[in-house]
């Protein structure tokens, strides 16, 4: 199933690629404009999508594996119980990425390890300071590493 | 030859350099060893430490990952019959019997041993071949090297993942996602959509960083990954672990056998030179090889030293033969000699035929930074190893967001861009998604890494000559063009031949 999602989502974004391929400015290069290349690799990634997506079909419907074996919400209910940490986790990284600029790297560094060890293990006190610690030397690390030895400027955020 | 030697010892016996290079080792044996932190992604993560360094410098620091992390995942293997990493699934087959049968420490030193002495033989072939391979390169036109390009792709493509198909997917994916940006001929701005993060391009970095790192991750915190990491844990706690290391008797057994040592070196140094092919396949085959030509092949999987031997002499010698088509041609053979090469790029570098003949210092110390990475391998395994067990005790929680800020504020030093770190999210998820459908994400980084290349050689081409025959009436770039469509037509028949096998 999945495969003939990622598949129709590839022969979009060829498609997308491939016509927005035509109005590059010609230079006197006479031959190859910009956007010759980027045309060709689309039209064969639109041709293997293609392929991918027969041949995905052509499988699914030989081992007819249509409908859901237990029910529709006992199938979700599974997904839900082995990606939920995996959803929670890309949840909290988009929150600390957006974070960077609002509060700093230091700030949201701490929280978002913290955060995240709190999520990932148990929550039992000696796991939560443990991981406490952890994020405070290893923001502070990473901080002074790179702002004294490679002269990188991280965004400071409103605190500082 | 011996020029570039004597260059390379100039370079590299340097206090600094060789402190990197010993961090390096630990770092790359840290990484092999603890499973689900992969090799790949230590490399990935030591570049932008590499930034403010010298090209050698760098370069070396990551050899030195590179040459401790595939010796790394014998630990494991051998203590616990758990491969740290996939380069190392053949040593718990012969390693983790013998350790059972009470000999730790044996089945360790051998391991250590086969490791050293067969990067010493691929190094050895690398210092030959490589530069006879960029000599015959320099005679490249555009149209080879388009054709070349095309045969490393398609060869990664079916060498890697679950199905042909898949791969070419995954090469053509990165060739496109190389596109945005600026073209690299007329500089016109493409694909951005308007969308200002996308209009200095997408920086092959983040793209690896996001595939092989965030998508890592992820698929660490899956329910059933934890699951088996508690498992794991807890049977180590189990044993308890003692053993005693023999470096001189294992040392003299392994060179008993010189043939098994070399065979297994030359066919991991053969299949590391093969884009895509690495490691993780080195290692089963010279493992299968040497129980195919063994005299005793019945007492493979009971705790031979052969097989030992053989398995680890293959996985770790991959690093020799990788660094052929790397240094010789500018093409890496896997993710990891790509992160290399974008080190050297990253300082002005450009890799290629003619880094040999413009940076034969830099060459030379790869070389070297090679050999010493590999006795500080040998010495820290030998010193350390009772140290790096425990490395494996470390528990998720604190793996995984420490690692995810690594790659974080890794890719916001690349450019100092925030917008960088957007890039890299969605890259992530997009991994994700990939590995999780079984589509090979070595094919996406390299198309990623040689994209700029192939679109630049193919106008070139066209410029030079409006004639697309020529690339086929070129001897060379028609045998590469031949050897693409073999490696898909072989790759065909062959999975033909196994489903057959299963009916």
């Amino acid at each position: 199933m999945g495969e003939i999602v990622i598949g129709f989502l590839l022969i979009l974004l060829s498609a997308l690629i491939y016509f927005n391929s035509g109005d590059f400015p010609q230079l006197n290069e006479t031959h190859l404009d910009p956007g010759s290349y980027p045309k060709l690799i689309a039209a064969l990634l639109f041709l293997l999508s293609l392929m991918l997506i027969m041949k995905q079909i052509v499988t699914l419907v030989k081992t007819k594996e249509f409908g859901f074996k237990n029910g529709f919400m006992n199938f979700l209910q599974k997904q839900w119980n082995e990606y939920r940490l995996v959803i929670f986790m890309l949840v909290v990284l988009g929150l600390y990425i957006l974070s960077l600029d609002i509060l700093g790297f230091i700030v949201s560094t701490i929280i978002f390890i913290i955060a995240a060890g709190i999520l990932i293990g148990p929550i039992k006190k000696k796991n939560v300071i443990t991981i406490s610690i952890i994020s405070f030397i290893m923001t502070f690390g990473v901080y002074f590493f790179f702002e004294n030895v490679l002269y990188v400027r991280f965004p400071n955020g409103i605190f500082f | 030859m011996t020029d570039l030697f004597v260059l390379g010892v100039s370079e590299i016996f340097q206090i600094d350099i060789l402190i990197v290079i010993l961090l390096g080792v630990i770092a790359g044996i840290l990484a092999g060893l603890i499973p689900g932190f992969t090799v790949t992604m230590a490399i990935v993560l030591t570049l932008p430490l590499t930034f403010g360094m010298e090209p050698i410098m760098g370069v070396a620091a990551m050899i030195g990952v590179l040459v401790g992390g595939m010796s790394g995942g014998l630990i494991t293997a051998a203590l616990l019959g758990i491969p740290g990493t996939p380069s190392a699934v053949a040593t718990t087959f012969d390693a983790y019997p013998m350790s059972r049968k009470g000999q730790p420490g044996k089945a360790l030193s051998l391991g250590i041993w086969a490791s050293f002495l067969s990067s010493i033989v691929s190094l050895v072939i690398l210092i030959a071949i490589a530069p006879q391979i960029a000599n015959l390169a320099l005679e490249f036109g555009p149209w080879e090297m388009f054709s070349l390009i095309i045969a490393a792709l398609t060869i990664i493509a079916s060498v890697t993942g679950e199905s042909i198909l898949k791969g070419l997917i995954a090469g053509l994916f990165g060739l496109l996602i190389a596109t945005v940006g600026a073209d690299p001929i007329a500089g016109i701005t493409r694909f951005t959509f308007d969308i200002g993060v996308l209009r200095a391009g997408i920086p092959f970095l983040v793209v690896l960083i996001g595939m092989f790192a965030i998508s890592r991750l992820m698929n660490s915190v899956e329910r059933t990954e934890l699951n088996k990491d508690v498992q794991q844990k807890q049977e180590d706690k189990i044993k308890g672990m003692q053993f005693v290391l023999k470096p001189k008797e294992t040392f003299l057994s392994v060179i008993r056998k010189p043939v098994n040592l070399i065979r297994s070196s030359a066919i991991g140094a053969i299949i590391g030179a093969i884009p895509g092919a690495g490691g993780s396949i080195a290692n089963i085959i010279a493992y299968d090889q040497a129980k195919k030509w063994s005299k005793e092949s019945e007492k493979f999987g009971k705790g031979h030293d052969e097989g030992v031997v053989a398995s680890e002499a293959g996985n770790n010698s991959t690093v020799g033969g990788d660094l052929i088509p790397t240094i010789a041609l500018g093409i890496p053979g896997s993710a990891v000699t790509a992160v290399l090469l974008s080190a050297l790029m990253v300082h002005g570098i450009n890799p290629g035929p003619l880094l040999i003949t413009n940076e034969p210092n830099l060459v030379g110390g790869m070389f070297l930074a090679f050999l010493v990475a590999s006795f500080f391998m040998l010495i820290t395994q030998f010193l350390g190893i009772r140290l790096f067990v425990r490395v494996t005790e470390v528990p998720t929680q604190y793996l995984v967001p420490l690692i995810m800020v690594l790659c974080v504020t890794g890719t916001f030093v690349l450019n100092n861009r925030i917008t960088d770190i957007y890039l890299l999210f969605v890259i992530g998820i997009v991994g994700y998604l990939f590995t999780k459908y079984k589509f090979a994400l070595a094919p996406i980084i390299i198309g990623v890494i040689l994209g700029p290349i192939a679109e630049v050689n193919l106008r070139r081409a066209y410029m030079a000559d409006p004639d697309w025959t020529l690339f086929l009436s070129r001897p060379i770039s028609l045998v590469f063009l031949i050897l693409a469509v073999l490696s898909i037509g072989f790759t065909i028949w062959q999975s033909r031949r196994m489903k057959k096998r299963e009916v």
